[in-house]
């Protein structure tokens, strides 16, 4: 750089640091630092799926310009966008691509805190709010499935918002608030695309505001086994510009995948929506809902005395609500004690992911 | 001596019948006393089946004919009911008419289930001022003067059906009590016809009324179960015209019902179902029927070819046919056998048709316009799936080119448009009409092209930016070393 450049750089920074005390946040930014140790990769799923939630803001933002939420047209801009808009094709597959990936990073990142028990006292509303997340990312996958109004998505809707409508005493009520009536129609379209381009992006962004400020305050949660290491033997490796270069040195290949999946393998429109066909063989939802689809798939009509589809809801509500609230009833963690059961339930929620998730893709 | 007793036999025979019949005849003294007062009635009863047969007045009319005594044979006591009702009459033909073992007993075998058909055609509905079925048993066999049907006197003979049908049917004033819509002109045609003309010479095998219509179970003609619904026609006309024997009597073939059962109009309305394509009668007409004429063919399959007939009209075929005899669209599509029309019907190489008249011979124009119309049509279907074949390879590289995909469809509707100019006749419009074809196609091509090479320039492109992110990637790894080792 040359001193002339130096000076002015010097100048614009001590006009700004007058203005807003950036030497502070350089100091909190020196001073943070990441521990390093065996599982410290896991850590950086949460930046990538911050970076997949950008792409997706910034890909969204541009299908906006051409998309046409409604019934009659939301097919034909979507296909117009995918033949006629310059790059269109490749801006609604990345959305999509982008779409799953950030739920799978969610997932991994949801995961990897519950494995290193990152949710455990002072950081119980750290793991709330990206629970929330996950419960959003998942809807924003669910509403957004249906904009293209095509064929599968229509069907798949229609199974998905049946089986809210099994839920206890509210289901009824948010069957109708889904769908805007009876059935899946236009005003069903109508609806999800304003949850997918106003609700659910004001909510997330509230969650992850709150989520990111959490975790700035509280410092990046520490496992059992490093916390206890004597303070010579704790490795930590800088945010800045350490872990910040490895992040975007991460980021860089997640975006090189992003594109190579968004050109050899474009997302496929299928055909429009026909509300009075009968439902095409091979209905199913988007991969993350896919194991939730199989068990209910599984479920005989009648059990014991109970619908079969009201067990499932049952079983799987107590199921997320467990999950959800993991700090709660977790004491030994923030003990400082081992909690094998606590271990034991994560692989069995992942195995149970895995494995019906795979049967629904082979038993199709 | 032999021959004595066997006359004494016939004689004995015929004496013991005699007597019978005569004592049965007189034993009726309705009969009697009816022809004593010279009741017309009577008189017509005198050559009634019936009566012939030995059935009394009373039979129908109920009361005692045993006896001569008026009060007591005319009795509600003895089951007289007079005129039977106009409402329930037909009850008293049933009585035996629809009884199998009552008809053996007179010796009778028609059938007996005349009733059962009647009750369920339109005839038998009620009448508009409700007294009864609109017609009987009465309405047609009449009443007290009844023949057997193949009695030559009877109502009902082929030869005079037409009259006793054209009673109702060519009365405006009566028809339009039923069916205003239904012509009445029917008669009239008939009689211009061939059958009606042969029927009206004597011929009872000519086709009549109830040979088409039948006689009890008629039917409306729209309605599926009628004789001469448009899928029953050609089984109807054939029960004759494949009849090799009576056809032999007026010297015409009989294999025009396997022919057509064979050909695309039959198939499109046996196999298909296709009402829309013609029957026996939708050429050779219905109760006018009679063969087009060598002229007035095209203006027959023009009924429905109407853009094939009015080209044919102004082509120089026509002129040409009509000099030569020719009958104008059967000379090549041929007549009761008309095969699917096929690209290979037009050209110089068998089984082109145009080689029937036209040879290479002198530069022969027809020749050569055949040849060249052949060649257009052939290149544009070549171009067609050429073309598809590029928007297939676009689609299998998942390029979207449902448009230009569906505007192939196009090509379709411009090919059969052609086959339908070729019976111009003229190559200056066939042309013109082949290059829609071919803009659509040519147009249909750039965009699988296009999109080919759009599927290659998107790998480019991303191959190019994987390298450019790749080398960010290293470089930040250099530096990342770099910086994590001053650290």
């Amino acid at each position: 750089m040359a001193p002339n450049d130096k000076k002015t750089n010097n100048k614009i920074f001590n006009w700004l640091n007058e203005r807003y005390n950036l030497s502070a946040l350089i100091d909190f930014a020196k001073k943070k630092s990441v521990p390093k140790f065996r599982e410290t990769i896991w850590y950086y799923f949460g930046g990538i799926a911050l970076l997949l939630f950008v792409v997706q803001v910034i890909s969204g933002i541009l299908l906006l310009m051409y998309y046409k939420g409604t019934e009659d047209l939301a097919f034909e801009s979507v296909h117009f966008i995918s033949t006629k808009v310059s790059f269109g094709w490749l801006i609604r597959s990345v959305h999509s691509w982008s779409a799953n990936l950030m739920v799978l990073s969610v997932f991994i990142h949801m995961f990897s805190v519950y494995f290193l028990k990152g949710f455990r006292n002072p950081r119980e509303l750290t793991w709330y709010t990206g629970f929330g997340l996950l419960a959003i990312s998942m809807a924003f996958g669910f509403s957004g499935y249906l904009l293209p109004w095509n064929e599968l998505a229509f069907f798949a809707t229609k199974v998905g918002t049946d089986i809210v409508g099994e839920v206890p005493l509210i289901g009824e009520p948010l069957l109708i608030l889904l769908r805007g009536g009876e059935d899946v129609t236009g005003a069903t379209l109508s609806r999800f695309f304003g949850f997918h381009v106003a609700i659910f992006p004001g909510i997330f962004v509230i969650l992850l505001t709150l989520h990111l400020l959490m975790i700035q305050r509280q410092g990046i949660a520490e496992p059992e086994d490093y916390k206890k290491l004597p303070a010579n033997e704790k490795k930590t490796i800088p945010f800045f510009p350490n872990f910040a270069m490895r992040e975007l040195l991460i980021w860089l290949i997640v975006i090189n995948i992003l594109a190579i999946l968004a050109v050899f393998f474009p997302w496929e429109l299928g055909t429009k929506a026909d509300p009075f066909s009968s439902a095409p063989v091979g209905i199913r939802p988007e991969w993350y809902f896919l194991f939730m689809f199989q068990v209910f798939k599984f479920l005989p009509g009648e059990i014991l005395f109970l619908h079969g589809e009201l067990v499932g809801i049952i079983l799987f509500g107590i199921g997320i609500l467990l999950w959800a609230i993991v700090p709660v009833w977790d004491r030994k963690t923030s003990k400082g004690e081992k909690n094998t059961i606590l271990t034991y339930f994560g692989i069995f929620v992942i195995s149970f992911i895995i494995v019906f998730t795979i049967l629904g893709y082979i038993l199709d | 001596m032999k021959n004595k007793i066997k006359y004494f036999l016939v004689l004995v025979l015929f004496l013991i019948i005699s007597t019978n019949f005569i004592k049965a005849q007189s034993d009726d003294q309705c009969f009697i006393c009816h022809t004593d007062i010279e009741d017309v009635k009577a008189n017509l009863f005198k050559t009634d089946i019936h009566h012939l047969k030995g059935i009394s007045c009373a039979a129908c009319h109920g009361g005692d004919s045993s006896t001569d005594d008026m009060d007591i044979a005319m009795s509600e006591e003895k089951g007289f009911i007079g005129i039977p009702k106009r409402t329930t009459r037909y009850e008293v033909c049933i009585k035996c008419h629809a009884d199998q073992n009552q008809m053996k007993k007179f010796g009778s075998n028609i059938s007996t289930d005349q009733f059962e058909k009647l009750k369920v055609s339109v005839h038998f509905q009620p009448s508009f001022n409700n007294q009864g079925p609109i017609a009987d048993c009465i309405t047609c066999h009449s009443v007290h003067d009844i023949k057997r049907v193949n009695d030559q006197a009877s109502k009902v003979y082929p030869t005079k059906i037409t009259k006793l049908c054209g009673s109702c049917h060519s009365s405006a004033e009566y028809m339009k009590l039923y069916n205003p819509a239904l012509p009445i002109d029917q008669v009239a045609k008939y009689r211009t016809s061939i059958h009606g003309t042969l029927n009206a010479n004597g011929d009872a095998n000519a086709a009549e009324c109830a040979s088409c219509h039948g006689s009890h179970e008629i039917q409306p003609v729209k309605d599926s179960r009628s004789l001469v619904y448009a899928t029953n026609i050609p089984a109807v006309c054939a029960n004759c015209h494949s009849d090799a024997k009576l056809m032999s009597n007026y010297k015409i073939p009989t294999d025009q019902y396997e022919n057509y059962v064979n050909s695309v109009h039959g198939v499109a309305l046996l196999e298909k179902g296709d009402l829309s394509s013609p029957s026996c009668n939708d050429c050779h007409g219905n109760h006018g029927a009679v063969p087009p004429g060598v002229e007035s063919i095209s203006k027959v399959c023009g009924t429905c070819h109407v853009l094939n007939m009015e080209l044919f009209e102004k082509s120089p075929h026509k002129k040409a046919f009509d000099e030569n005899d020719f009958p104008e669209c059967e000379s090549c599509h041929g007549n009761h056998l008309i095969e699917q029309a096929t690209d290979a019907m037009v050209g110089t190489q068998k089984p082109a048709v145009c080689v029937e008249c036209h040879s290479s011979e002198d530069n022969n124009k027809g020749y050569i316009v055949a040849g060249e119309m052949k060649q257009l049509i052939d290149s544009l279907k070549t171009e067609d799936a050429e073309t598809k074949v590029i928007l297939d390879e676009a689609g299998q590289k998942g390029m979207d080119v449902s448009d230009a995909d569906f505007s192939l469809k196009d090509v379709r509707q411009v090919l059969i448009q052609s086959r339908t100019t070729i019976h111009a006749f003229n190559l200056e419009k066939f042309k013109e009409q082949i290059n829609e074809g071919y803009t659509i196609i040519n147009k249909a091509k750039l965009s699988g092209e296009e999109a080919i090479d759009e599927f290659y320039y998107r790998r480019i492109g991303l191959g190019f930016s994987t390298v450019i992110v790749t080398l960010l990637v290293i470089g930040l790894y250099i530096k990342l070393r770099k910086v994590e080792k001053k650290t």
